[in-house]
Order: structure tokens, then sequence, then C-alpha cells
């Protein structure tokens, strides 16, 4: 009887060992994955840095006011 | 609050290739990725039209959607980014996109595929704002500098526009008026063929070519 | 942005996934540890937070950065587009487009959107250095061995055979001070021997143009056709050469104005036409009179315009009325009656409608009989000084109008002067030297004779020498800014360039001259590198005759130098340095060369161009315009308040008298609803005053608005003024300087201010249109067919001309090659007509843009266009390569294109590409890393001999071929 319970044990141990050493240095081989989450670095908006400064206000203007460049009928009419 | 869009109008565009290499010269673009180019149906025949595509920075976007590393995301004035540093140039993106707007380099013997590069409406990356590492990776960043993209700023009929979507579709709209007709050019009828007008208007099967009396085309 | 390199600093799969693994698992080694640190860092400089005075690494290096922003033009067409370029640090690193500018509005097309390559060292197909042909080996020289060298040879060949022996091609890419001093060197150097690619581009319009009206050029502008009503073009692939002429076109088109393609293509341009006429290439004439025939039976035209202001259209509708019918029409050039009755309703009734051409009209046999057509149609209906009327023509190269106006022509001195004794007595005194010491220079007899084109000097090389006028054979050639392949008989070109002495090349690029050179000898050859027009300043003159100043925008690169710089260089060799630079402001470039600054050069010009009013464009005036480009209104190009409140934009010639009468140029030529001081005019009296009893002044009540004759008037010299008891109106130094002269030779322009300002009058007179140029081949213009003709048929009917023993200094012939291609069923051989034309991506010779990746990567191999049909009948599939074969026995080896675009019966292929010989890439025959990136046949290797009747044009545009499919 002790032998088999040293038998379990020896596999027991043995078994544990093998998980642990399984364990031992494994690495995960994918990302923790977050569906639809961007991963990346983060990215300022537009308007962040000089010459607006925060000033999404000013950024929105200034886009729109640009824009009309593409729009010859606001130089020539008709 | 602006929302990018790109509209292009394909009455204008004579497939110049300003937009084009516009887009190759701001962003430095190498050989063999092309952000942006013309498509033209009925080469060489009547009814020869053109137009411009790169990425439309769509509100749900496919790439987006497939991506297994999550590097898209979207910004608030609605360009679509990605990060290179996450990208694994797996090509998901690619086969979702209808539009082809991923691009790959070509790298190594086996044609292994690069990091993905893709129009980004001039508005760079995920990194510090008009930096050499911004420039490097995706290229120039006009949006920060109060400007707006390349290829639409130096388009040579106006015919690809670039901006805040209310803008340029009340551009596209002044356009559309003064042409007499055009506006259906958009629209369900052209888009699946379903013979949602009524007989005899413009866009109805069978009805007759905008008669060219009044001359507006 | 280079996403294949490993070193950069995104990582690849392996290194990420244990980064990010090691920022959440505590399983940590040494690897991740760093990795960590890093990454915590890295994000720490990233960060938005940072205040904004801490800045990453490569933005500090900005701060110390000297920014510059310089304005300069497009160097690729006519149309003028302006590019802002950011300069930082000497380095060219980025362009903007300006939206300011009144002719593009910040618009461009591929070529204009990526100039900033010009300004790229690293990968350049630039020639760096000058270069020496040594036993088929390209080597690096220096500048000093260069100069000496070359200019030891030509020397040599000067003294043995005379100053003619050294044909000079300039450059309708350089701009209107180097053209111009190019025709000064050439004129102290001894010869007339000169020419640039206006020859083989608008020669012909200049010529029939200007006979017909006054001056040859683009009579309105690209901005006035947004005032059109309806245009015709006719021979123009306008969205391919010039698509920024588009904007205004597709603008004026949204507000109703009608569109008319007329090509033998399916261009690009037709693909935006309300309608599209296929006519057949060469037969322009029989279309445009088609058009008149229906406009004359319907009584559409103009009789009051045409009373008052067309000599000889009387003569002009008998010819049409009885020859070309609609059943004629419709044989010759195979447009229906129909349709030719439908565009000449739209031309007549949509009014008032303008004209476009380019190359379609003008590179044929007959070129300068079609130009005159279009003239001829237009006067007609009356449209000629109209806003929205008038002649568009659409010019090809950035300044080939300001080359063609001041620069190297073989026929004439700056200013269309010509080269007569009292021209070149006007130009010595103007130039500051001795008549006697320029006639000395030339040859006995040469002085006043023009000199051979560029398009034939291979037969001044090639003929004997009994059978052209002038004493030596051509021996030595120097390609200074202009390319080989757009020449005609490529194969002849070879054997030219076999025989020669000496081939000079003076250009930014090696350019298919030095690999076709390469290719067929051992030595004889020198490369100089020339400095691009971002690298020099200078002005440029746009199609619509307006002038733009660009600003310097980089250091030249690598060792080149600009043109002016080696034109006094060269002066310097030839002894004839001080006499070229006189009046020049002179500085030391950064290698202590002498450089005259091209203001000083501009103000010789300004002091010397009477004719053509480029006069009053001094260098202050037009940078001032180039500062306040947002000031002109864009239908108009007028200044509406601002600092140049009142000219026009670019002061587009002519602009009359000195800067100080202030004269706000002449958008639109010709028109007589307005004042002359307000941009105003009438046609030229250049023609006499009567001929055939019948008046060629114009009729009594058709003068410029306000002016105090109310007739017509021949143009203003002393009589004329003293006649009219104004001589007194000029000032006492002005009557010193003008008597004796005439409008164009008064150096004071007291005649012309006294005439213009305080009455109102057009120095030049005031006359009628010429229908009818009895001094050409063709009085009344006629149809005749190409030499090599797909239908013999039609020759029968409509012969070429006889040959002509001496023109332009050498036997040209007509009849006897079109008889004896006739007879040799050629146009059974080669069936096909072979037409050749643009692409948007590429300019001219193409070895400049084809040396640009950005352009070169959207167009990598040459083509030819072949309808399906064709193409079934000789089993082509779209894609493969062929050959295409020439009655000289040339065949070039192209991929085929089959569409749709040209009809059964015609083929085209562009002429940008060279580099490839007949199947065999030329690679190794260019200097190493200059060559082009794309390189393909050029088309002109299989062209074949043809030369309009007027200017020696090449009829490059109607020829045969046959398509083979290769085994």
């Amino acid at each position: 009887m002790i032998a088999r319970i040293t038998h379990l044990c020896v596999i027991a141990c043995g078994a544990m060992a093998a998980l642990m050493l399984a364990g031992c240095g494994e690495r995960p081989q994918v990302i923790e994955y977050k569906q639809g989450k961007y991963q990346g670095k983060p990215d300022e908006p537009p308007y962040a840095a000089a010459p607006f400064n925060g000033d999404q206000a000013k950024w929105d203007r200034d886009i729109r006011n640009r824009t009309q460049n593409q729009n010859e009928y606001k130089r020539i009419g008709s | 609050m602006a929302r990018m869009k790109f509209l292009c109008d394909a009455e204008r565009c004579i497939e110049c290739n300003g937009c084009v290499t516009a887009c190759k010269q701001e962003n430095d673009i190498p050989w063999g990725v092309n952000r942006r180019r013309v498509v033209t149906i009925n080469d060489g025949v009547p009814g020869e039209r053109s137009i411009s595509v790169a990425c439309m920075h769509c509100s749900d976007a496919p790439c987006a959607a497939v991506c297994p590393v999550d590097c898209f995301y979207r910004s608030e004035e609605g360009v679509v980014l990605h990060d290179k540093d996450l990208c694994i140039g797996c090509g998901y993106c690619f086969y979702a996109c209808p539009f082809g707007a991923p691009q790959f380099p070509q790298a190594g013997a086996f044609g292994v595929r690069g990091k993905m590069d893709k129009c980004t409406f001039c508005a760079g990356g995920p990194e510090k704002d008009n930096s050499e590492a911004e420039f490097r990776k995706y290229g120039r960043n006009r949006l920060a500098e109060g400007k707006l993209p390349a290829c639409a700023e130096m388009c040579s009929t106006k015919a690809l526009l670039a901006g805040d979507g209310d803008t340029i579709s009340e551009i596209y709209r002044q356009r559309v008026t003064v042409r007499g007709k055009g506006s259906e050019v958009w629209g369900w009828g052209t888009a699946y063929g379903r013979p949602e007008a009524p007989k005899g208007a413009p866009g109805a099967p069978g009805a007759a070519p905008a008669a060219p009396t009044g001359g507006k085309s | 942005m280079l996403l294949t390199r490993k070193s950069d600093s995104a990582p690849s799969t392996a290194p990420r996934l244990k980064r990010l693994a090691g920022a959440r698992l505590s399983t940590m080694d040494r690897r991740t540890f760093l990795k960590r640190s890093g990454v915590a860092a890295g994000a720490g400089a990233f960060a938005s937070q940072l205040p904004y005075g801490a800045i990453a690494p490569a933005q500090a290096q900005k701060e110390g950065v000297k920014v510059e922003k310089k304005r300069t033009v497009c160097t690729h067409c006519s149309v003028g587009c302006a590019v802002d370029a950011t300069v930082e640090n000497g380095v060219w690193t980025r362009q903007e487009p300006v939206f300011e500018s009144p002719i593009n509005l910040g618009a461009h097309c591929a070529k204009g959107a990526s100039v900033r390559e010009h300004g790229i060292i690293e990968h350049s197909h630039r020639l760096k250095t000058p270069m020496k042909l040594v036993n088929g080996k390209w080597q690096k020289i220096g500048w000093d061995q260069a100069i000496n060298e070359v200019g030891d040879k030509i020397l040599a060949i000067k003294k043995d055979s005379g100053p003619d022996a050294i044909y000079w091609v300039g450059s309708s890419k350089h701009n209107n001070e180097q053209a111009y001093l190019m025709r000064k060197f050439v004129s102290f150097f001894g010869t007339n021997n000169c020419d640039h690619q206006a020859r083989i581009c608008h020669s012909t319009t200049v010529a029939g143009v200007a006979n017909t009206w006054g001056y040859g050029a683009m009579t309105n502008s690209y901005n006035d056709m947004q005032n059109t009503k309806c245009a015709l073009y006719i021979g123009s692939n306008a969205a391919e050469a010039h698509p920024v002429s588009m904007l205004h076109m597709l603008h004026a088109k949204e507000n109703g104005a009608k569109m008319i393609v007329v090509d033998p293509r399916f261009t690009r341009t037709a693909a935006k036409a309300d309608e599209f006429v296929r006519i057949r290439s060469g037969t322009d004439i029989p279309f445009l009179f088609g058009l008149l025939y229906h406009i004359f039976k319907n009584g559409w035209e103009d009789p009051q315009y045409i009373n008052d202001r067309v000599y000889g259209m009387d003569k002009v509708k008998a010819d049409v009325m009885a020859k070309w019918n609609p059943a004629a029409v419709e044989e010759v050039c195979g447009v229906p009656e129909a349709q030719m009755a439908k565009v000449a309703e739209m031309m007549a009734k949509s009014k008032p409608s303008t004209i476009v051409w380019c190359m379609g009209q003008t590179q044929h046999t007959i070129g300068n009989a079609m130009v005159r057509a279009s003239c001829i149609l237009q006067l007609a209906l009356g449209n000629i000084g109209v806003p929205g009327g008038g002649a568009n023509i659409f010019r090809g190269h950035d300044n080939v109008q300001g080359a063609t106006d001041v620069g190297p022509n073989p026929d004439s001195l700056p200013g269309y002067y010509g080269l007569s004794t009292g021209a070149w007595k006007f130009f010595a005194g103007v130039w500051g030297v001795d008549y006697e010491w320029i006639k000395k220079q030339y040859a006995e007899g040469m002085m006043e004779k023009p000199g051979t084109t560029v398009s034939r000097w291979i037969d001044a090389v090639m003929y004997p020498n009994d059978t052209i006028d002038q004493g030596p054979n051509v021996r030595a050639m120097v390609y200074w800014g202009h390319a080989p392949n757009s020449q005609t008989r490529g194969k002849d070109m070879v054997e030219a360039m076999k025989k020669l002495d000496l081939m000079v090349v003076i250009d930014p690029y090696p350019s298919a001259t030095a690999a076709m050179c390469a290719m067929v000898r051992k030595d004889g050859v020198y490369l100089l590198p020339a400095a691009t027009q971002f690298e020099t300043s200078g002005s440029v003159t746009a199609s619509n005759r307006s002038i733009q100043w660009r600003e310097k925008v980089i250091e030249p690169l690598f060792e080149s130098k600009p043109d002016h710089t080696l034109m006094v260089r060269f002066a310097d060799k030839f002894g004839f340095k001080n006499e070229l630079v006189k009046n020049f402001e002179m500085t030391k470039d950064k290698d202590g060369w002498d450089e005259p600054t091209p203001e000083s050069i501009l103000k010789e010009i300004n002091r010397c161009t009477w004719t053509i009013g480029y006069t009053g464009q001094s260098p202050e005036r037009l940078k001032l315009h180039m500062q306040n480009m947002s000031t002109f209104d864009v239908k108009t190009l007028r200044a509406r308040g601002g600092p140049c409140d009142g000219d026009y934009f670019g002061l587009p010639w002519p602009c009359y008298g000195n800067a100080a009468l202030k004269h706000p140029g002449s958008p639109n030529l010709y028109q007589t609803s307005r004042h002359v001081m307000d941009g105003g005019g009438c046609f030229r009296a250049n023609f006499g005053v009567e001929r055939d009893g019948v008046s060629l002044l114009a009729a009594d009540g058709s003068y410029p608005k306000g002016s105090d004759l109310t007739m017509g008037y021949p143009e203003f010299d002393h009589v004329l003024m003293k006649k009219l008891g104004w001589w007194d109106e000029l000032t006492e130094d002005e009557k010193k300087v003008a008597e004796g002269k005439n409008w164009k030779t008064d150096t004071s322009g007291g005649i012309i201010r006294v005439a213009m300002k305080n009455h109102g009058c057009h120095p030049f007179g005031n006359a009628k249109a010429r229908a009818v140029v009895w001094n050409f081949p063709d009085a009344v213009p006629q149809h005749r067919e190409p030499l090599y003709s797909p239908r013999p048929d039609m020759v029968a009917k409509y012969p070429t001309h006889d040959d002509k023993k001496t023109f332009w200094r050498l036997p040209t012939q007509y009849k006897s090659i079109q008889d004896k291609n006739v007879a040799d069923k050629v146009a059974e051989k080669f069936p096909l007509v072979l037409t050749s034309g643009r692409l948007v991506e590429y300019e001219g010779g193409g070895d400049e843009t084809r040396s640009n990746p950005w352009l070169a990567e959207l167009q990598p191999e040459n083509f030819i266009e072949i309808n399906p049909k064709d193409a079934n009948d000789r089993r082509i599939q779209d894609g493969e390569y062929v050959w295409v074969q020439s009655p000289t026995g040339a065949q070039i080896s192209v991929k085929s294109l089959v569409t749709e675009r040209v009809a059964p019966g015609t083929t085209f292929i562009p002429f940008h590409f060279a580099g490839w010989w007949m199947g065999k890439d030329m690679l190794e025959y260019y200097p190493e890393g200059a060559a082009p990136i794309t390189r393909g046949e050029a088309v002109n290797t299989a062209t074949t001999y043809g030369y309009d009747s007027v200017t020696m044009m090449q009829e490059t545009k109607t020829t045969l071929c046959q398509v083979a499919k290769k085994a």
C-alpha cells in the first residue's frame, strides 16, 4: 500500500513537475486581445500643437476657410 | 466638429494623375506603394470617366474591423489611421477594404509583405505631430498645419475635394446645380441600377439623355 | 518613409510581442527589462502632456534652420502654374500650391505636383559633372578641361570651315534672359545656324498667324476661355498636354459653354466634349473649310466684321463653296454632312466661340495653311479681338513663347526684327557694339541669310556639299537644352551623329543624345551639366503672353551651371565676352564664375523689343505681380486695387512703351472695344497699304476705342507723326532719338508714347487681317495630302507641293517623295497611319521627367494604341510587345495597347520615350547613374521625311507604319 501511495505520489509529483516545468519560461503566444479597441500609441488631435495650441474652434475655422481654395467659384463667380 | 471626407467629381477628373504624384511627393512614398490611384472606366470610348481613389476613411472601417492586432483608430475628425509599430503585415485589411486602400511594399526575396501603408488624409499617424518620426513612417501631417491633403489642394481641375464633409458637399452641390444635372450620379439608381426614378426623369432607364439645349453639362 | 528597413524603430514581430508581454506579465528576463525601461522612456518623450518647449531631437534641429519661401513657376508646360518652394538651409524640402495665382489657382498636373524632385540629390539621375566620351566610355572631366577642349575644337572647326559649320540648338526651356543671350551669343559667334523647339512645335502657327493679322501668338488666354460659349479643340489634347487649362474650360462648360473636340483619336479631352468629331489625320483644311461651307451657305458669317477688318474673304468664300461641299469633305476627312452642319451651327450660334489648336494642326507639310484655315474660320465668325473668342494657341514647353519672341531663331534677331541690315544696325546700337565688327564675325554673305533649322540639321551634316546653301557642311552640333528624339528620322540622325566631328550636350540630363552618340561613336562627344530653371532666377512667358518672374529656389546642384553663366564662359573662350556682357550687371557665383544678373539682361530686352512690346515688363513690375497675385481677377486677369491696380497679370505682351508709360499689358489681342492704353488693339498694318486696288487698311469706323484716328492707318514712323502734326508732342530728348526712325526702332519710346497715350492710336497701324496670304505657297489654304498618305486616290486629287531646290539652305523634297510612295505602293505595305502625341506624365523628349520616380512609375513602358480590328487582323493581343515597322526600314519594339481610342487604320505612340534602339535597351550607353528610370523606344526612330512648306516644321502627325507580331 505504501508502495501504491508512493507510486501515486511519484506520478503526481511527476505530473506536477511536468506542469511546473511546462510553466517555466513560457510566454503566451498571443497578446491579450480586446476586440475593436485600438492597441497602439496614442495620437494627438491636429489642433494640439502650434500654431493652434489646442484651439479646436480656430482649427475648424481655418480648415473650412482653406477648403474654399478648392472651389474656384469663390474666386471666379460664374 | 469637422468630419473629413474625400469627394471626386467625375465630371471634372481628367485623369491627369496630379493627385497621385502630389501624394507621392508630399509623403515621400517609395516606388510600388500607391496610396492614391486614378481609376478609369470606359477607357477610350464615349462615356469615359475617371475618378481618384484612395482611402475613404469609412465611418465603420472594414480594415479596422478585421485587423487582428487592432492597429487602426479613427480620429475625432473621422480620419482612419493606424499604428505601423503594431502592424504585422498580414494583409487582412487589404482583403477587407473595398477600395484597395491598404498598400504593401514588397520586401525580401520571398515577397514578404512589409508594414501596411495607406492614405492618411495627410494627418500623419500616432507619433508626435510634424516630427521626423511621423514623417518617416506616415508622411506629412498637413492637418496639424491647418492645411488639407496635398492631392485635393493640387488637383488640376479641382475635381478632387477634401475637407470637412459639409463644406465640400456645398462646393459640389453648387457645381451640380450649375450643371443642371448630375445629382443622381451618387444616388441609389446609379449604384444599384434600381429604376427608382419615374419614367422620363433623368436616371431612369429608357429616359432620354439630358437635352443639350441650355447646354449645361 | 522607408517601411522595409529592419533598422527602423518599428520592431518586428517577436521583440514587439515580448515588449508588450513584458509590460503585463510578472515573468521577466533581462531583455524584457531593458525593453520595458526603453518603452517607458519613449512613451515619455512622445506624450502630449509635455510642455511645448520640450521638443524631440529631430525638431530641435529646426530651431537653427533658415527657412525660406521661394516663388517659382513649373517648368513643364506653357500654362505657367506657380509653385511655392520651401527651402530649409538651402535644401528644397517642400512645395505648396499657390492658390493666389490667377492662372492656375493652386492647381497642378502630375508634373507640376512633383517638381520638388528637381531638388533631390540622393539617387538623382542628373548629369552631375562634365563628361567626355573616351573610347566608347563616359569619363568624368573638370570644367576647365571641358571648356578648353570643347572651345578649342569649336574654334578649330570655325577656322577650318567657317562659323556656319557649327550648329547651336538653343532651348525653349531657357528663360527669356538665357534665350535672348543665346541669340546674341550665336550672332557674335558669327552664324545664324541656331534654333529651338518652337521649330518642331508651333513654327507653322507663328508664321501662318503672324502673316494673317500681325502677331503669331495666342490671341486670348487660358483664363479668357471662361468667357467663351463654344470651344473647338482641333488637334489639341489639352487634358494631357495642358491639364490645368481644363480647369478654366470645365468651369466654362459647367456654366453653359459647349465643347467640341476634333481629333483622329478619342482623347481624354474628347471624353469631356459635348461633340467629338473623328477626322483622318492631316485633313484639317477640308474640315475647317467644310465648316465654312455651312457657315457661308447659311449666312452665319459676320459681314460687318469682314467688311471692316478682313481682306480677301471673298476669294476664300469662292474657293470654299467651289471645293468643299459636304460630299468632298466626307470623302477626304471622313466626317458626314450632318455632323459638319451641327458643329458649324454650334460655332456660329454660340458666340463668342473660340478655337484651340496644337500639334495636331501644326506638324504637317501644310501646317502653315492649316493654321491659317483656323484663323479664317474665326475671322469669318468675327471672333478675333473678342473676349471669349480668339485663336487660342496652346504652346508647349514652359518658355517656348519667350524663346520664340526673343530667342535663338535662325531667321530673326530677338523680337521678330528679322535679319535685314536695318535690323542688324538697330541691334548693334542696342548691344553697344560696332555693326561692322558683327559683320566680320560672319562668313561672307551669310549675315542676313536665315540659318537652317533644327528639324533638318542631319541633312546639313549629311547632304553633299554642293547641294546645300552654305559654305561648309555642319560639322559640330551643340544641343543646348533640346532632346534629339523629338525630331523625326531617328535612323538618319544616328548616321549624322556618326559623321559629326563634335557633339556637345549642355543639359541638366545627359538626354538621349548622349546615349545615341555613345551607341554609334567612340569619342568626340562632351556632356556639360546645366542647371535647371529652379536653380536660377529669370522671367518666363506663358502661352497667353503673360510673363512671370521665377525666384531662384536652390543653388545649382552637383557641378551644374546656369546656361547664361556658361554662355559667358564660352564667350570668354571665343574672345567676345566683353561685347556679350557689355550692358549687364555682373556678379560672381559661388565658384567665382562670372554671372550676369537676369534682371540686367531683362532690362536690355526691355530696351530693344519694341515690336512685340517686351519693353514695359521691367523686373520690378514683374516681381510686384508675383508678390500680389491674389489681387488679379481670374476672368479678366486685371488687378483691382492693390499695388498692381489696373495691370493685367504678367503684363502680357505687347506691353508697349517703356516701364514709365505703365501700359497694363494686352490680355486679348486685337480687341477694338478697348482703348489701346487699356490693352486694346487692332490688326497690324504689316503687309502694305493696298493690294489689287483693295485697301489693306481697316475700314472707316473700325478702330480701337477712344482713338483719335477713326479709320485705318499704316504703322507709325517719324514721317507719319509729322504729317499728323503730333511730332512736337515728343520731348526734345525723344525727338533727337526718334528722328528718322519708326515705332520699332525709336529707342526713346516717344513715338509710341505720343501715339498711344495722347491719341489712342496703335503704333503698328490699323489694318485688315489677310484671309489671302499672297506670299505663301498657297494664297488661299489648300488641302494637300501628307507625303506618306494612306490614300493614293486622295494623293491624285490633292497632291503635295513641288520640290524646292533651296529652302532654309537645303534642298527639300515634296512631290518626288509622295510620287515615289504611290509608285512603290507604300500605303499597301504600311497600311496603318502612325501618329504621335503627348502623355500627361511626361514632357517633350522625356529624359527629364522619366528621371522623376514619381512620374516614371505611372508610365513605365512605351506603347502603341491599336484598334481591336487591326490588332485581330494581326493576331495581336493586348499587352504583348510588337514590332512597329516604318517605310524607312526602321522598326521599333513597343507594347500593344488594344483600344477603341483609335479608329481602325490609325495607330498612336507617345513621343516622350527614348533609351531603346530597335528593341535593345540603351542603358549601357548612358553615363553611370544618369540614365532615366524608364526607357523605351523613341517613336521618331521610325518616322519619316516631310517638312512644312514655309517653316520646315516636321510632319510628325501623319506617317505610315505596319505593326507585326513578334515571331
